[in-house]
């Protein structure tokens, strides 16, 4: 009891310092997914409160913004100078990657929106 | 023998009734000459209505409803319980016939009612007590009449409460009856009991004495009744021949028991008003003009949308032996319906014979139809159906932008917004 809490507190502090340490860039990219899914997650909850009626809308609306948070994921991966896997891609291939995918579903999510 | 009154051409329906050149003609068939004088008072109340009456012998060879596959009268009156074999090539099941394509049947017995009598009523739906030499018996309340009163002679009020089939005025007297008793199937939905036997009455011989329980007693026993086919012919079955002769309408009448003595049996009203409604002078009902269509438009459309507002009409009118007059009534109801009624609505009226509804088409759709059906005692029965398919929404039919969905418009807008601040964030931060 006494034991597992203190212990779960010192996880905690551990990871924040871990996370303080990452470069900024990183950070800028995690507030983007953060707000993305936030963003899912409140139209979820609106469509369980009034049912799915234009449900073309509610998932043009849901996908885009899980759309972004996962491309937003694959830029972190790719751009994150401590990953051994993609030591050879320059980052701006990286992050023109990003932005193209992003217009192919934003392209997308307007026509399905109805 | 024909009348010499005022033969009109009785319309009832046009379609089916109106045979150009040949008059409604009745026919009434006795068994012999001595039974036609007393019956003659009978046969003038006709004639004075307008009809033109065919009197035959029953075994007259020549006696023929139809030549060449149409009929030549519009209803048949058969005053001939003895006759064991009609005449000409009348027989039960041309009877039957007769009666299928939608003409009338008029039916006495008594207590020498042979058997093709007896399957003609039964081919009918009415059952004959079949006990032989059996007569409807009633120690309680028989009728104190000048011409006798042995307990076979009864004087009958237990009649059904129906302004339709026995007239607005209603009868007050009690019905001299002597004759046979029979059964309606209480499940039938067609066969009304119009006057039924007291509940001390029963069927059995004359002065013999009751070994076993008799067959029909009681107010299940009908002393004369009708029933409405489903092609709305109409049929009376009486068990009584006197009961339409002209001493039972001339005699006055006492039941035992009671004090009352009325000077004038109701025999003949009842007789006059019985054969009103079973000759379609009353409560034969036509629809005319069926109409729908969407409100604010006139023509009928094709097809209709779900939440669109319609509006259903129809005429509904009634014969009086002379004329159609409008139908009031508030209880006929539309139903618009798809294996179970999504819609049903009481139809209003306008005095003038004009019913009208309107109402929202529900929410689903599929092929509908607009019902009605009108099933009341003593009406002839509507069933009306039109069909009608209903569509959903076009994918154009709904608003351009539905509010219910603004979450997420703004949240995909807003995402947009996100990754393009994002994009200029992470390019230009040092």
């Amino acid at each position: 009891m006494a034991s597992t809490a203190k212990d779960a507190r010192d996880l905690f502090s551990a990871m924040r310092n871990a996370y303080s340490k990452t470069p900024t860039r990183l950070k800028v990219i995690d507030v983007y997914i953060l707000y993305g899914l936030i963003t899912a997650f409140v139209q979820v909850v609106y469509m369980a409160m009034v049912g799915t009626f234009p449900f073309n809308a509610f998932l043009s609306g849901v996908l885009s913004c899980i759309g972004t948070s996962v491309l937003g994921v694959c830029l972190r991966m790719q751009v994150n100078p401590a990953n051994k896997e993609f030591k050879d891609l320059p980052p701006e291939r990286a992050f023109a990657d990003f932005v193209l995918c992003n217009l192919v579903l934003h392209l997308v999510i307007m026509n399905f929106l109805g | 023998m024909k009348s010499g009154c005022q033969s009109n051409i009785f319309k009832l329906d046009e379609a089916l009734r109106e045979v150009d050149g040949y008059l409604l003609v009745t026919e009434y068939l006795y068994p012999n000459m001595s039974m036609r004088e007393s019956c003659d008072s009978r046969r003038h109340v006709q004639a004075d209505r307008g009809y033109e009456l065919d009197v035959k012998l029953a075994t007259d060879p020549k006696l023929t409803l139809q030549s060449y596959g149409s009929y030549h009268y519009d209803a048949l009156i058969l005053f001939a319980p003895k006759v064991e074999s009609l005449g000409g090539n009348l027989d039960a099941a041309a009877i039957s016939d007769f009666v299928d394509s939608g003409h009338d049947l008029i039916l006495a017995a008594d207590e020498t009612t042979s058997d093709t009598i007896r399957e003609i009523a039964s081919d009918c739906g009415v059952d004959f007590d079949e006990f032989e030499k059996a007569v409807v018996i009633d120690h309680v309340k028989y009728a104190i009449t000048p011409l006798g009163d042995d307990h076979s002679l009864i004087a009958a009020d237990n009649l059904i409460d129906s302004t339709v089939i026995l007239g607005s005025q209603g009868i007050k007297e009690p019905i001299l009856y002597r004759g046979l008793g029979h059964i309606v199937n209480p499940t039938s939905e067609l066969g009304i009991k119009v006057l039924s036997a007291s509940p001390s009455a029963y069927s059995g011989r004359v002065g013999a004495e009751i070994t076993d329980l008799p067959n029909v007693s009681g107010a299940s026993m009908a002393l004369v009744s009708v029933v409405q086919a489903r092609n709305n012919a109409r049929i009376m079955i009486s068990g009584s021949l006197e009961l339409f002769s002209n001493q039972f309408f001339e005699s006055s009448v006492q039941q035992s028991g009671s004090d009352d003595k009325f000077e004038k049996s109701g025999n003949q009203q009842f007789a006059v008003e019985l054969t009103k409604w079973t000759l379609h002078e009353r409560g034969h009902l036509k629809t005319s003009n069926v109409h729908h269509h969407k409100i604010g438009e006139t023509n009928e459309p094709a097809m209709y949308r779900i939440a669109d507002n319609a509006r259903y009409s129809l005429g509904i009118q009634e014969w009086n032996g002379k004329d159609w007059q409008p139908y009031q009534a508030d209880d006929v109801q539309l139903q618009f319906y798809m294996m179970s009624p999504y819609v049903l609505k009481t139809l209003s009226h306008d005095g003038k014979g004009l019913y009208f509804t309107e109402f929202q088409v529900p929410d689903v759709y599929g092929v509908f139809q607009f019902k009605v059906e009108y099933n009341r005692l003593g009406y002839t029965t509507l069933n009306l159906a039109k069909q009608i398919p209903v569509r959903p929404f076009r994918h154009d039919e709904y608003e351009r932008f539905i509010p219910a969905a603004f979450p997420y418009y703004g949240a995909s807008f807003s995402t947009m917004i996100a990754f393009f601040v994002f994009g200029i964030v992470f390019l230009y931060h040092k």
